[in-house]
């Protein structure tokens, strides 16, 4: 990258900037690109900060706010928005079901409209892979014509609103009411990386507990992880994509074209889902192989899982382990990324194997920081 | 093994017994060559490729035609160049001067060779070479060229090898050099028999503008053989695995088969086993440009030997102190599925690449790559034989392409009603002609009756 000449921007504005995949786009633009301002909204700021050398400014708002958001679009006159902000997957409870159509939904329509009356140009969206996903059938090396699962198929409220967000953007694509903005959408599988609170936290957990001798199912599925830096990547090519297509004075061929498009960003190497954790399990100094690993076949997984929902109901506790869990380390899920490869351009920057130490040893430091708190 | 310890193995192990049987028994050439025809020449060529090949000289025969004496008399050409490199006992400077000149030799009448040291295997070839010299002259000119060209440019590579002291005293250094040595001995080869697949017309001639698929093709043949003959060429004070990949496990390549390093030495051959798998998904990708059955088997059932030897070896440390090989009866079950369809073939290598992800140790530093190595091998297969349709999935059918419980309620009673629908018929048409089914109730009852344990009373007396 550094050798060839960086790709322009013009004036960026990162919203979601100090989250976990906003904070890596922000990196990524002033690393690769030239702008010629770089902005970031989030609700709060404090977290993931540039210093301020790098002249990136901070506006602390909530996108469902339009008066605050117009104010700052007319201030930062914004060329492209990278729209990353959602809250965290985690719960699926009613209250955090509000915060997601609030967020996801609400928010996105909210940074829309901004964006038309601010004339930006161009507008990329932060889905996800799950939209393609009902959370019970696999999904083998799938693309962007498998149908995005909605409604009463979609179990999963948090990928129903991401795939509602995403509709919202495309169709704002070249539309009556903002003509000249151009949109679409990236949909990245299971990101890890620096900043990253939930999966690898998580896995790191199961052996911190001593829990790596189960493995369920016969581990012949494969999974999508994703390295945060591909996934800011794969939102920037895009970007420029749009920006390049907005210069055009024609709508370019159905077989080239990234707006009003959706595009699934991987590294492009799925792995077996077992052989990924045992893998961060040894980034995280595991020194067990697999003699020590009991494999319990899927069905007797769901038992179990439904006797734990049943316990964790009775005591009045979120379960630690559920059905949905070994429904996920069974399952097939994983993508064929040739659209973005060829529209976008795609490769991804960092390995899998490179993406998981570099997510493990910024965990393990997160501990350490904790328990030196702590003391 | 002796008959008696052959007969137990095989006792242990039925399923390997079962398939050398069916290979044995239901293997059916698509082409068998017919020796009453052939010249006193073209019966030579063959009985020196029987001697000269063990894995090569039947598939070369079951050819297509067209292609059989080609291809014959190609391996018996590169056999012969292979066989003055290989001899130590040569002059340097007349091993040298008849590997650059070999491609002119060929062209010579009656040209013979008998300066081969008396233990080199294969001299005798080269002793009755004027036989393949006056075949050589009858092949159709296009394929003529082509054996002579690659001759040519292996003749050169062998001989600069030869006078290379580095690389024959310390063996290949680089990662380059040691993908460079495969061209030479595997990669040329494939080069030439993709050539005269496409004269043919037997392989879609795009195989000639995608020349690194047939590249792929030679380096995982011959990279799997260098791995699984590491220990052998070790004996032989030979070594191809390059310097740039083992230095990071030890410091000197003997210290690779000592005991106490075996778990480096392991995690050695996972990197080795690692470069060659990177070209498993070229190879089905080459595949699928062949369009003549014989040909398909020609070059199906070394990739599937291929890459059930890098299963075989990885993790495997008995690499390092014997010579393994796959069994026979595995052998014989590759062969039978390597003989069919490209499917059938994509079949082996996901087995295979299921397989080996499960040997794979997570404290092995390549622990995730051969994953994500074996991950892309499924995803290419899919690629060609996709799994899933996002016409069905989107109007809410099964994702897997299979029979929803309605179609299997459908086909039973399509079953029944044309089960009934014929009985029906056969028992009119029977009453028509004049069967008595009231005395067949009554046998039947009778039967029944009897098979209670009650007495008859009546039957047989009416009968």
């Amino acid at each position: 990258m550094t050798s060839e000449k960086k790709p322009a921007l013009g004036r960026v504005m990162v919203i979601g900037g100090c989250g976990f995949l906003g904070h890596h786009v922000v990196r990524l633009v002033l690393r690769d690109y030239t702008t010629t301002s770089v902005s970031v909204i989030d609700l709060r700021c404090g977290n993931n900060r540039r210093p301020d050398s790098d002249g990136v400014r901070y506006h602390e708002a909530d996108i469902t706010d339009a008066a605050r958001l117009d104010d700052i679009f007319a201030e930062e006159r914004p060329d492209v928005i990278i729209h990353t902000a959602s809250p965290a997957a985690q719960a699926n409870d009613s209250v955090s079901h509000a915060l997601f159509k609030k967020v996801n939904v609400d928010g996105t329509q909210a940074i829309i409209d901004a964006a038309r009356k601010a004339g930006v140009k161009a507008l990329v969206y932060t889905s996800s892979a799950s939209v393609a996903s009902d959370n019970k059938s696999d999904l083998i090396n799938a693309d962007e014509r498998w149908p995005v699962i909605r409604g009463a198929n979609q179990s999963e409220y948090y990928s129903e609103t991401k795939a509602w967000a995403e509709e919202l953007v495309l169709k704002a694509n070249r539309a009556p009411e903002g003509p000249n903005l151009l949109t679409c959408a990236i949909r990245p599988s299971g990101i890890i990386g620096e900043g990253d609170r939930m999966a690898i936290y998580h896995m790191i957990n199961i052996y911190r507990q001593g829990r790596t001798g189960v493995q369920v199912g016969n581990n012949d599925n494969l999974f999508d992880f994703t390295y945060v830096e591909n996934v800011a990547h794969g939102h920037l090519l895009a970007a420029v994509a749009l920006l390049a297509t907005a210069k055009s004075s024609t709508v370019p061929l159905d077989t080239e074209r990234v707006d009003g498009e959706a595009f699934f960003i991987t590294n492009d190497s799925p792995v077996y889902f077992w052989d990924f954790t045992r893998a961060v399990w040894a980034a995280a100094g595991s020194p067990l192989g697999t003699d020590h690993v009991r494999k319990l076949p899927r069905s007797v997984g769901m038992v179990l899982g439904f006797l734990s929902e049943v316990f964790f109901g009775i005591i009045g506790k979120p379960p630690t382990f559920n059905r949905q869990r070994i429904v996920y380390s069974c399952m097939t899920r994983y993508y064929d990324i040739t659209k973005a490869k060829k529209r976008l351009g795609y490769k991804p920057l960092v390995s899998l194997d490179e993406g998981v130490r570099r997510s493990v040893r910024w965990t393990l430091e997160q501990e350490e920081k904790a328990k030196a708190k702590g003391q | 093994m002796g008959f008696a310890s052959q007969a137990f193995y095989f006792l242990r192990h039925p399923n390997e017994f079962r398939d050398i049987i069916q290979w044995k028994v239901w293997h059916d050439p698509v082409h068998k060559r017919d020796p009453s025809k052939e010249t006193p020449t073209e019966k030579s060529c063959f009985h020196y490729l029987n001697l000269t090949s063990r894995s090569f000289s039947s598939v070369i025969q079951e050819l297509n035609p067209e292609l059989l004496m080609p291809v014959c008399l190609f391996y018996l050409v590169l056999r012969g160049l292979d066989t003055i490199e290989d001899d130590m006992t040569l002059d340097l400077k007349l091993k040298e001067e008849h590997l650059r000149h070999f491609d002119e030799y060929m062209e010579q009448d009656g040209w013979t060779f008998d300066k081969n040291g008396p233990n080199e295997k294969d001299r005798e070839l080269l002793v009755h070479f004027d036989d393949i010299i006056a075949e050589l002259k009858k092949v159709k000119r296009p394929y003529y060229e082509i054996i002579k060209d690659i001759t040519t440019k292996m003749g050169n590579g062998m001989a600069d090898y030869a006078v290379n002291a580095e690389h024959n005293a310390n063996g290949v250094d680089t990662i380059a050099d040691y993908e460079l040595y495969c061209h030479y001995v595997a990669g040329l080869v494939g080069e030439g028999l993709t050539r005269l697949f496409v004269e043919s017309k037997l392989a879609n001639p795009q195989l000639l503008v995608r020349m690194d698929l047939t590249e792929s093709m030679g380096q995982f043949l011959q990279k799997t053989n260098i791995i699984r003959d590491v220990h052998e060429d070790f004996l032989d004070k030979r070594r191809f695995w390059p310097k740039e990949i083992w230095s990071k496990y030890v410091d000197e390549w003997d210290d690779m088969f000592k005991l106490e390093n075996r778990e480096k030495a392991m995690q050695c051959s996972s990197e080795m086993v690692l470069n060659a798998l990177k070209h498993a998904d070229e190879c089905l990708f080459y595949m699928a440009g062949i369009r003549d059955q014989s040909v398909f088997n020609f070059v199906a059932i070394p990739q599937s030997m291929a890459i059930a030897t890098l299963e075989l070896v990885y993790r495997n440390p008995a690499i390092f102190d014997s010579h393994i090989k796959i069994t026979k009866g595995d052998a014989c079950r590759l062969m039978m599925e390597s003989t069919q369809n490209l499917r059938t073939v994509c079949d082996v290598f996901r087995t295979y690449a299921r397989r080996i992800h499960k040997k794979s140790d997570p404290r092995d530093p390549h622990f995730l790559a051969i994953s994500a190595q074996c991950g892309k091998i499924e995803q290419f297969i899919e690629t060609i034989f996709p799994t899933q349709d996002p016409k069905r999935i989107a109007e809410g059918l099964p994702a897997e392409g299979g029979i929803t419980a309605i179609e299997t309620f459908l086909l039973v009673s399509a079953a029944l009603v044309t089960l009934f629908f014929i009985g029906g018929i056969m028992v009119g048409v029977a009453y028509l002609a004049g069967a008595r089914f009231d005395k067949v109730i009554e046998d039947a009852s009778g039967a029944i009756s009897s098979i209670a344990g009650a007495v008859p009373t009546h039957g047989h007396e009416e009968l």
